[in-house]
């Protein structure tokens, strides 16, 4: 299929609420799209179709998005980090993926594309990505955890510099990713080195931009204020709290998480019909619901937190108290429901000692048959 | 007993610092055990069953990002029967976790350092709850024994601090005595029966039980002091009670030594007076010093006043509450336990004037009047007399107008010599056994001697033959008496402006309503 500039809207709808609540502000990355398409298209490529041989670089941005979207780029820095990873590797790109279809990151795969575009067109997309929803680190990416390397890739600063990274397990990479992030503007492009969709189809998710661009058309197709359970329907999913925040509560860099460097915070709504207190823990995302002090869903099951009368994504940064909100739950996609995949996204990937909530998990059977 | 419930728990000595209830119901069902669990990470609350009192001795919940790991925590014990969750006071649950504590029905209490000491008192009252009312009535009966400090103020202190309930020292008739800062809802008790009470108190006043133990002494009938107790809805209705009868006891072993100093006061008093009247007018030198030593003046002008009770009232405990409304009224005679009741003198420096003595009957009236509000008594005045012979002849008027007075409730069982004068002695006459059957037959044609037509007749004529005041001391209109009295007039066929026909028709009235 083609994407236009008719498709960002509901691209970015649909990456917010995949966001989890977290994966940055998709709006900036709308903004980026519609600046680069003006009248043009991107081809997505669905990967059963293409040729398993084809090489792909999946792309995306990482790092505080918050800079990145104060100063929205060119685009020129992805252009850079695939041009670099490249170069490093000799293998050349005959198509993109994401690293991450959610959040900021379901676009930056058209920008690179359409900003990278020679006169004979942009590079197409291929629906694959390392995620299918928002993650917060590199050694989280489906690469990793399906025991691939995500080595060797490229990052280009906002500086101009571009660092590639090669050797090295995930948990590695993802520290020197951040030490260099930590040392630069606070964000990079990143451009994993190409491979072919072949080896892919093992190891990245895919159809996650389809189902971004399905919940987000569903959700633009809303009327104003939905009824909880419609929005649910909508982004296929369940209501798992309806009504007002009792409160919001953060604290700075208390995360029990890998690096623990990430800020946590909770949040109480109370569900208007059964005065059920609904707790959210979150992180950069958020990634445990308690009902009345019930663990009712945990990561990697998409939590997220709609505005009832736009029915639009509220993220972790901006839910405030008093806000009425619908929470809802979706699904994880099912590479991440395989137990022997869980722990890398589960509660105790962030440090919370509970087990996963998840209402349908996929056995290893089915998982590997 | 019944297990004591949390109210009861967070009256503990230790806990009513130590411990504050912040969220959930407090009313639900009681606890029965105690059980310490180390709540940091655990997933499982241990042998934790319906009616626990969960003690989370970890750091969960302490630091605010735990919010949710303590709230699973209070699901999990709710869902396993705890009625109650203790937890260092260092803990801040925020507003929502408070919220779901009311939700889920389980109380939420914080408790000051050191937490495992308030969980080991829940737990020794929860295992024994007689330990701890033994342990209150023990102190109370120490105290008792230790005998300082016994009296009503400090007893009162001390089971107020004991019992953590408001206790009050009433005096025989209800009235406070001593109270703590919290008063004592008291309008229930039944002073008239010395016996323990409980009394349920109406919400409105608080709720919960008066529980009241008379002060009794031996030989007196009426209860002489009461303790009180407000005893709230969560207190142990039993301990107050037996806190209350220790105290009671102790209480009146101190009243009785005192009584026994009353006692003696009143025989030497009684004596002297004896001397007195039996003196005359010539009491020797050593009788003399006695009665200054007393404080009594046998010189001067002395009025008597007489005042009688029955048999059952305890004049000698009684005495120093009359002195009390004499003095309130503005007079300070000598009173003196005698016989029935108790007789008394006030002297005056010199011959009194008619206007004085009026004044003073008035007065009398007046205190007769407030003695007459709490005890049955009839009370008789003499005229003025002088000198030590005075007394006798005062006092001995004054008991012959008691003695009239006890019969005479309209005029309010007072009455004054001089207000009679010489009708008082041909009264006395009409005793005599003679006279009344011929005032019967005198009388007879206006019916029997409880008749209205009696009954105004002798009205009239004690009146002075005023229409209006006989109207208002029987409480009927003027127009009523006029018609009676011109129908007595009428059937008895005299002329009640003829003064030998009045004399002789107002001795026969005396004479009929004895």
């Amino acid at each position: 299929m083609e994407l236009t500039a008719a498709d960002v809207p509901a691209l970015v709808r649909g990456a917010e609420v995949l966001g989890s609540g977290g994966g940055g502000d998709a709006r900036a990355g709308g903004v980026l799209v519609s600046r680069l398409l003006r009248g043009g298209a991107v081809d997505l490529l669905d990967p059963a179709a293409v040729d398993p041989d084809l090489l792909v670089a999946a792309v995306g941005m990482v790092g505080a998005t918050v800079v990145f979207t104060e100063q929205l780029p060119g685009g020129g820095e992805f252009a850079r980090a695939l041009a670099a990873a490249e170069r490093w590797t000799g293998l050349r790109a005959g198509a993109l993926a994401s690293i991450e279809a959610a959040g900021l990151n379901a676009a930056t795969a058209l920008v690179t594309a359409l900003a990278g575009a020679g006169p004979d067109g942009a590079l197409p997309v291929v629906d694959l990505d390392l995620c299918g929803r928002a993650l917060p680190r590199l050694d989280q990416f489906s690469l990793a955890v399906a025991g691939s390397d995500i080595t060797p890739l490229a990052l280009a600063l906002p500086g101009g510099q571009v660092v590639v990274v090669d050797g090295g397990d995930a948990v590695t990479t993802e520290r020197s990713v951040r030490s260099v992030l930590a040392g630069g503007g606070g964000w990079a492009a990143l451009a994993v080195a190409p491979r072919p969709v072949r080896e892919l189809l093992e190891h990245a998710l895919a159809g996650t931009t389809r189902r971004v661009l399905d919940v987000g058309r569903r959700l633009l197709a809303l009327p104003d204020a939905p009824a909880p359970a419609a929005l649910a329907r909508a982004a296929d999913g369940e209501v798992l709290a309806a009504g007002r925040v009792l409160e919001v509560v953060r604290h700075r860099g208390a995360g029990g998480g890998f690096g623990g460097g990430f800020g946590r915070g909770s949040l109480v709504v109370r569900d208007r019909g059964t005065s059920t207190l609904l707790r959210l823990e979150m992180e950069n995302e958020y990634l445990l619901a308690l009902a009345d002090g019930d663990l009712v869903a945990t990561t990697p099951d998409v939590l997220a937190v709609l505005d009832r009368r736009a029915a639009r994504p509220v993220s972790c940064d901006r839910v405030r108290r008093g806000d009425d909100v619908v929470v809802l739950r979706l699904d994880a996609p099912a590479f991440w429901r395989d137990p022997a995949r869980l722990c890398a996204v589960g509660p105790r990937a962030f440090g919370y000692d509970v087990d996963p909530v998840l209402v349908d998990p996929v056995s290893a059977a089915e998982a590997h048959p | 007993m019944s297990a004591p419930g949390l109210p009861a728990l967070l009256h503990l000595p230790g806990w009513r610092d130590g411990v504050r209830h912040v969220a959930g119901p407090l009313d639900g069902p009681a606890p029965t055990s105690v059980v310490l669990a180390d709540g940091a990470g655990a997933t499982v609350v241990p042998d934790a069953g319906p009616g626990t009192l969960l003690c989370l001795t970890g750091s969960v919940g302490i630091a605010a990002a735990d919010a949710w790991r303590l709230e699973a925590q209070l699901r999990r014990a709710a869902d396993a029967g705890v009625v109650a969750v203790l937890l260092p006071a260092t803990a801040q649950p925020s507003g929502a976790t408070r919220l779901l504590c009311s939700r889920l029905g389980v109380a939420l209490l914080l408790a000051d350092e050191p937490v495992l000491q308030r969980a080991l008192e829940a737990a020794v009252v929860l295992a024994a709850p007689d330990v701890e009312r033994a342990r209150a009535t023990r102190a109370v009966s120490a105290a008792v024994a230790a005998g300082s400090g016994v009296d009503g103020r400090g007893l009162v202190r001390l089971l107020g601090r004991l019992l953590d309930v408001p206790v009050a020292l009433l005096d025989g008739r209800g009235a406070v005595l001593h109270a703590g800062s919290v008063a004592v809802p008291a309008a229930g008790l039944r002073t008239g029966e010395p016996v323990p009470q409980r009394v349920p108190v109406a919400a409105a006043e608080g709720g919960g039980t008066l529980v009241a133990h008379p002060v009794l002494l031996p030989g007196v009938r009426a209860a002489q002091r009461w303790f009180a107790g407000a005893a709230p809805a969560w207190a142990d209705v039993d301990a107050v009670a037996d806190c209350l009868a220790v105290a009671a006891a102790g209480l009146a072993g101190r009243l009785g030594v005192d009584r026994l100093g009353l006692e003696r006061d009143a025989r030497a008093r009684a004596a002297l007076l004896t001397d007195v009247l039996a003196a005359g007018e010539g009491p020797d030198a050593e009788l003399r010093r006695r009665a200054a030593g007393a404080g009594w003046a046998l010189d001067g002008w002395h009025v008597g006043v007489r005042i009688g009770t029955p048999a059952t009232t305890d004049t000698a405990g009684s005495r120093d509450e009359v002195a009390a409304v004499f003095a309130d009224g503005g007079l300070a005679p000598v009173v003196v336990e005698h016989g029935d009741g108790w007789s008394a003198w006030i002297t005056l420096p010199r011959p009194p004037g008619a206007e004085t003595v009026r004044a003073l009957a008035e007065d009398l009236r007046q205190v007769h009047r407030t003695l007459r509000r709490h005890l049955r008594c009839w009370t008789g005045v003499g005229r003025p007399h002088a000198g030590p012979g005075g007394v006798a002849r005062s006092l001995a008027e004054a008991t012959d107008a008691a003695g009239l007075a006890a019969g005479r409730t309209e005029q309010g069982c007072f009455l004054h010599v001089d207000q009679l004068g010489v009708a008082q002695t041909l009264l006395a006459w009409t005793r005599t056994g003679t006279f009344p059957p011929a005032a019967r037959s005198l009388l007879e044609p206006l019916g029997p001697p409880e008749s209205d037509l009696v009954t105004t007749l002798t009205a009239y004529l004690d009146q002075e033959s005023s229409l209006v005041q006989t109207a208002a001391v029987l409480g009927v209109h003027r127009n009523t008496v006029a018609a009676r009295i011109a129908r007595v007039q009428q059937l008895l066929e005299v002329d009640l402006t003829d003064r030998d026909q009045r004399l002789a028709l107002h001795l026969a009235c005396r004479a009929v309503a004895g």
